[in-house]
C-alpha cells in the first residue's frame, strides 16, 4: 500500500474553526502537519463523514484529546485515491451503505418534485388527449334547463348583428320543416330566419336554430333545406355546442391553472366564443349521421341533405367557401359516408314535400 | 488575478455605507446602484459579467451574465478604478436596513457560499458565481432556495443583510439550528441542511414553521437577525394608510382620536 499525498483544509482546535490549508499523507495512518503541531491519526480511528452541500467531499475527523479534528478534501483526484484508500474501512462502508440509501431518497425526491411541477401539464396533456370524451361525460351531467339558458345568453350576445325574420313563407317553410323534424324532441326548439346574403346556418345550444336567407336562396327542393335543418337539429340534440364550450372552458380553466392567471371572466370570455364555435370534424359526421337517421324517421327524402352537400362541396372548390362550409369542413370521409348510406336506401321512395313555390321569398 | 488589498471603514448604525480606500491602480467592484459617493480621480467602468475578466469570449461572457441572474444580481458590474496618484475613497451604500460584514476571502479559504443578492461590493479580481444547493431538503425548505451565491477569489467582499448580522464559528461536528431565511453566509466546509422542527404541536403553533435549517461545523457562518421580506411584512401589516393595522400608537377612539392627539 502506498502513501496518499495531497491537500485538504483542516479545522478544529489550533486550526481554528475557519480552518487552515494543509497537506496530508495517508498510509497506515492520516499524517496532516497543521499550524503548530503534526496530527497522526491510525485510520482505522477516523470518522468518515461526506460533504455534499454545495461541493462533493469527504471530511475524515478524531478526537484529539478534547478537542475534534477535521480534515475536509475536496479536490477531485485526491478524492478518489482516498476512497479507494479506506475503502476497506468498516466506517468506509457503512459511509457508503449510507449513500446508496441517501441517492434512493433523492432519486425518489427529485421525482416527486418533477411531477408534482408537471402535473398541470400532464394534466392538460390528458385533458387535450381525452377532451372530447370527458366534455361528452360532462355535457351529459349539465340539466337542459341550464343548457337552454347558456343559450339564450349566447343568442342574446349575437342577436343585436342579425336581423331576424319571423313571418314570411320562408320562415313558414323553415318552421314548418323544423317541427317536423323535431316533434317529440325533449329540446323546445324555435326556428329563426336571418336576412343574410352568406349560404350559412347554425344552431345554438338549447334549441334555437337560425337560417340564413342565402343558405335559403341556394337550395333548389325543400328536401335540401330539411337536410340542413336535420344535421343543425342534431348539433343541439348531440349537445355538440355544450361539449365545445365545455372543451373550452375546461382548457382555459387547466390554463388558468397552470399559469396561475385565474379569474380572468372565464365563463364570460366562453360565451362570447359561442358564437363562432366550430365543431369538430367528429361532430360535423355524427350530426350527418344522425341527421339522416332524423329524416329517414320524419319520412324526408335524405337525397335532398347528399345533394346539397354535393352542391356545397363544388362551391368550395370553385369559389371562396361560404362560411357554411368553413366551419363544416368537407372531407371525404364524410361524403363517402353519406354516400354509403344512400346506397342503403336504394330504391325507397318518400312522398316530396310540398311547400309551395320553391325557394320560398321572404 | 492579483487581488488588490483594500481599507475600508464603515459607517452608519443600521443604514451602513461602507467606505473603500483605493491605492492608485487599485479598483473595487460594486453591485450596479450601489455606490454612493466617489471621489475625483476615481473612474466608473461598467461590464457585463463580473469584472473578474476570466471568462473567454462571448458565450462565456454571456453564461458569467445567466449566473448573475440566477442570483438576482444585476446583469452589469460597476468597476471603480483609481486613476489619480493618490489615495481616493469610493462609498457603497445598503439598500436597506441591516449591516455591512467584510469577509476576508483568505481567511475563510477562497469560497464563501451567501445568500442571493447579498453581495455589495468587493476589491477587484473577486469573482462571482453560482453555488447550486445539492441537498432537496434544503433546496426546498431551507429558506435561501437552491440557488445561492459563490463568491471566489482572496481579497475582501462585502455582504448585506438585514437586521443585525453575527457571524459564528462552529467547531468540527458542532451544529446550530437556525430559523430558515436567516442565513446570509457560510465557508463552503460547513453543512447546510434542514430538520423537521419535531413534534406536530411545535409545527403547527410556535410559528417557526415546519423546518429549521441546520448548520453543521466546522466553518464560520453569518446569520441575519431579520431578513428584509419579513421587516417589509410588517410594515405593510401596520401602515393604516393601506389597510393595516395600527401598532404602538393610536387610540381606541380611531380617527377621532388621532385628531385630538394631532397625529394626523
Amino acid at each position: 500500500m502506498h502513501d496518499i499525498q495531497g491537500s485538504g483544509r483542516l479545522f478544529g482546535g489550533s486550526s481554528g474553526a475557519t480552518g487552515e490549508d494543509v497537506r496530508f499523507s495517508l498510509a497506515e495512518s492520516l499524517t496532516v502537519s497543521g499550524r503548530d503541531r503534526i496530527h497522526t491519526v491510525p485510520v482505522g480511528t477516523l470518522e468518515i463523514r461526506e460533504v455534499s452541500n454545495v461541493a462533493l467531499g469527504l471530511e475524515l475527523s478524531w478526537n484529539s484529546g478534547d478537542t475534534i479534528y477535521a480534515l475536509q478534501i475536496f479536490d477531485a483526484e485526491t478524492l478518489a485515491a482516498v476512497r479507494s484508500h479506506l475503502g476497506t474501512l468498516p466506517q468506509m462502508q457503512a459511509l457508503q451503505k449510507r449513500q446508496r440509501r441517501a441517492g434512493i431518497g433523492r432519486a425518489l425526491g427529485w421525482t416527486a418534485l418533477i411531477v408534482f411541477l408537471l402535473l398541470p401539464l400532464l394534466l392538460i396533456l390528458l385533458f387535450v388527449w381525452q377532451a372530447d370524451r370527458i366534455a361528452a361525460a360532462a355535457a351529459s351531467r349539465v340539466p337542459i334547463e341550464q343548457e337552454v339558458r347558456f343559450g339564450e345568453q349566447a343568442f342574446e350576445g349575437m342577436r343585436g348583428s342579425l336581423q331576424i325574420v319571423e313571418e314570411g313563407p320562408a320562415y313558414e317553410a323553415v318552421r314548418t320543416l323544423g317541427e317536423r323534424l323535431t316533434s317529440g324532441s325533449k329540446y323546445r326548439y324555435r326556428f329563426l330566419v336571418a336576412k343574410d346574403d352568406t349560404v350559412n346556418a347554425f344552431a345554438v345550444p338549447g334549441g334555437i336554430i337560425v337560417v340564413h336567407t342565402g343558405l335559403i336562396a341556394a337550395t333548389r327542393r325543400p328536401e335540401e333545406l330539411a337536410g340542413v335543418l336535420a344535421h343543425e337539429v342534431q348539433h343541439v340534440e348531440q349537445r355538440h355546442s355544450l361539449q365545445a364550450m365545455i372543451k373550452n372552458l375546461g382548457l382555459r380553466g387547466l390554463w388558468a391553472l397552470v399559469s396561475g392567471d385565474l379569474g380572468g371572466g372565464l365563463i364570460g370570455r366562453a360565451a362570447v366564443e359561442l358564437t363562432s364555435l366550430s365543431f369538430s370534424r367528429a361532430a360535423e359526421a355524427q350530426a350527418d349521421e344522425k341527421g339522416f337517421d332524423l329524416l329517414l324517421d320524419a319520412g324526408i327524402d335524405p337525397r335532398g341533405m347528399a345533394d346539397f352537400f354535393a352542391i356545397l362541396g363544388e362551391r368550395d372548390r370553385s369559389v371562396s367557401p361560404p362560411p357554411f362550409m368553413s366551419t363544416h369542413p368537407a372531407s371525404a370521409a364524410r361524403e363517402a359516408a353519406l354516400r354509403a348510406r344512400l346506397a342503403a336506401i336504394e330504391g325507397r321512395t318518400f312522398a316530396p314535400l310540398e311547400l309551395g313555390p320553391w325557394p320560398p321569398t321572404f | 488575478m492579483a487581488m488588490d488589498v483594500v481599507d475600508y471603514e464603515i459607517f452608519g448604525d443600521d443604514m451602513q455605507y461602507v467606505e473603500i480606500e483605493l491605492d492608485p491602480g487599485e479598483a473595487a467592484v460594486g453591485e450596479a446602484g450601489a455606490m454612493m459617493m466617489m471621489q475625483d480621480g476615481i473612474e466608473m467602468d461598467t461590464v457585463f459579467g463580473d469584472g473578474s475578466s476570466q471568462q473567454g469570449g462571448l458565450f462565456g461572457k454571456l453564461l458569467g451574465a445567466g449566473k448573475r441572474l440566477l442570483t438576482g444580481e444585476s446583469l452589469f458590474t460597476t468597476i471603480f478604478h483609481n486613476e489619480s496618484k493618490s489615495k481616493r475613497r469610493v462609498a457603497f451604500a445598503a439598500p436597506y436596513p441591516g449591516k455591512i460584514i467584510a469577509v476576508d476571502l483568505k481567511e475563510v479559504g477562497g469560497t464563501l457560499i451567501c445568500q442571493k443578492d447579498s453581495f455589495l461590493c468587493a476589491a477587484r479580481g473577486v469573482s462571482l458565481g453560482i453555488a447550486f444547493n445539492r441537498k432537496l431538503g434544503a433546496g426546498l425548505f431551507g429558506g435561501e432556495g437552491f440557488i445561492m451565491q459563490k463568491l471566489e477569489g482572496d481579497g475582501l467582499v462585502f455582504v448585506h443583510a438585514g437586521g443585525t448580522l453575527m457571524s459564528r464559528d462552529l467547531q468540527p461536528g458542532e451544529r446550530v439550528r437556525v430559523d430558515t431565511g436567516c442565513i446570509v453566509a457560510f465557508q463552503p466546509s460547513v453543512d447546510f441542511d434542514i430538520q423537521y422542527v419535531g413534534k406536530l404541536k411545535s409545527a403547527l403553533f410556535s410559528g417557526e414553521g415546519l423546518f429549521f435549517a441546520t448548520l453543521t461545523g466546522p466553518g464560520r457562518i453569518w446569520l441575519q437577525s431579520l431578513p428584509f421580506s419579513r421587516l417589509a411584512n410588517r410594515i405593510i401589516a401596520s401602515a393604516p394608510a393601506v389597510g393595516g393595522r395600527r401598532q404602538g400608537e393610536g387610540s381606541v377612539l380611531g380617527a377621532f382620536g388621532d385628531l385630538l392627539d394631532g397625529d394626523n
